[in-house]
């Protein structure tokens, strides 16, 4: 694999985690039923999507 | 927000920067410090995030506020202040029974293997119906299943004020009914006056307390 393919792979899955963890910090802050759908339907998907292409990534290139 | 929240709330913010930070500039993993970097950023600290938000969540669905914080369950929030005793969440309630900032989950979880499980799922049905489907009046609110003996005797079999209580003795085999749910602590005349909401504005109320 190409070095800019790859390092695109990583670009992407930082941008996911960042924002799957831009989710979380601001739905820690709020004690509601719908904070907590937004962390298990939002924040977890983007974070496991990021870690997930990162380590894809890794095993392809 | 305590602050094993706020450190972790900090702990996500770091992470979520340098997962940026490596987003924006992927070819530092060009080189070997930026392969641990990377590796770190987009894969240890984000479990780690993810582990400890989970930790937090799942902590704040167990609190009074959490239950309460939903328009519709605001008269059974009221209802644990009401001063008459013989309403059975009332008197739990303000007898510190049952902790105050939890008095919900308390009661209202199963006492099983996967109690927390269950307990999560059906508060996920609670939104389903709220914001997809026509929810009740708060006085048409009722549970989807009967509620089990098993959630009162978690604290209240053993205890010398349950097993010697004279109702619960009234026929040899009471006892042994209550503790097999065969007979209901919540129906049968006995306990039967638990939240009834349809009640509220003739009853009293506690000023004793305020709700969490």
């Amino acid at each position: 694999m190409s070095a800019s393919l790859l390092e695109r792979r990583l670009s992407w899955s930082g941008w996911l985690i960042a924002s799957g963890l831009a989710v979380e910090l601001a739905v820690s802050t709020l004690v509601h039923p719908l904070a907590f759908v937004a962390f298990a339907v939002v924040a977890c998907p983007l974070v496991v999507a990021g870690i997930l292409l990162f380590l894809w990534a890794l095993v392809t290139s | 927000m305590t602050r094993p929240d706020i450190l972790l709330a900090v702990f996500a913010g770091m992470a979520a920067l340098l997962a940026v930070f490596v987003a924006l500039r992927a070819e530092i993993t060009r080189a070997r410090g930026g392969k641990i970097l990377a590796f770190g950023a987009l894969c240890v600290l984000p479990v780690l995030s993810l582990v400890g938000g989970y930790s937090t969540q799942m902590e704040q669905a167990q609190s009074t506020a959490f239950c309460l914080s939903c328009h519709v369950m605001s008269d059974h929030g009221r209802s644990l202040l009401l001063e008459d005793p013989s309403y059975l969440a009332a008197a739990h309630f303000q007898n510190n029974r049952v902790p105050r900032d939890r008095a919900c989950y308390t009661c209202h979880t199963d006492y099983t293997l996967f109690g927390g499980v269950n307990s999560k799922l059906r508060g996920l049905r609670h939104i389903y119906i709220h914001y997809l489907r026509t929810e009740p009046a708060p006085a048409q609110i009722k549970l989807y299943t009967p509620y089990n003996n098993r959630e009162c005797l978690h604290c209240h079999e053993g205890a010398r004020s349950f097993e010697e209580q004279s109702a619960h003795n009234r026929t040899p085999e009471a006892i042994g009914s209550i503790k097999s749910n065969t007979l209901s602590c919540t129906s049968s005349r006995c306990h039967d006056t638990v939240h009834d909401v349809a009640a509220l504005a003739e009853e009293k109320f506690w000023n004793g307390a305020t709700l969490p």
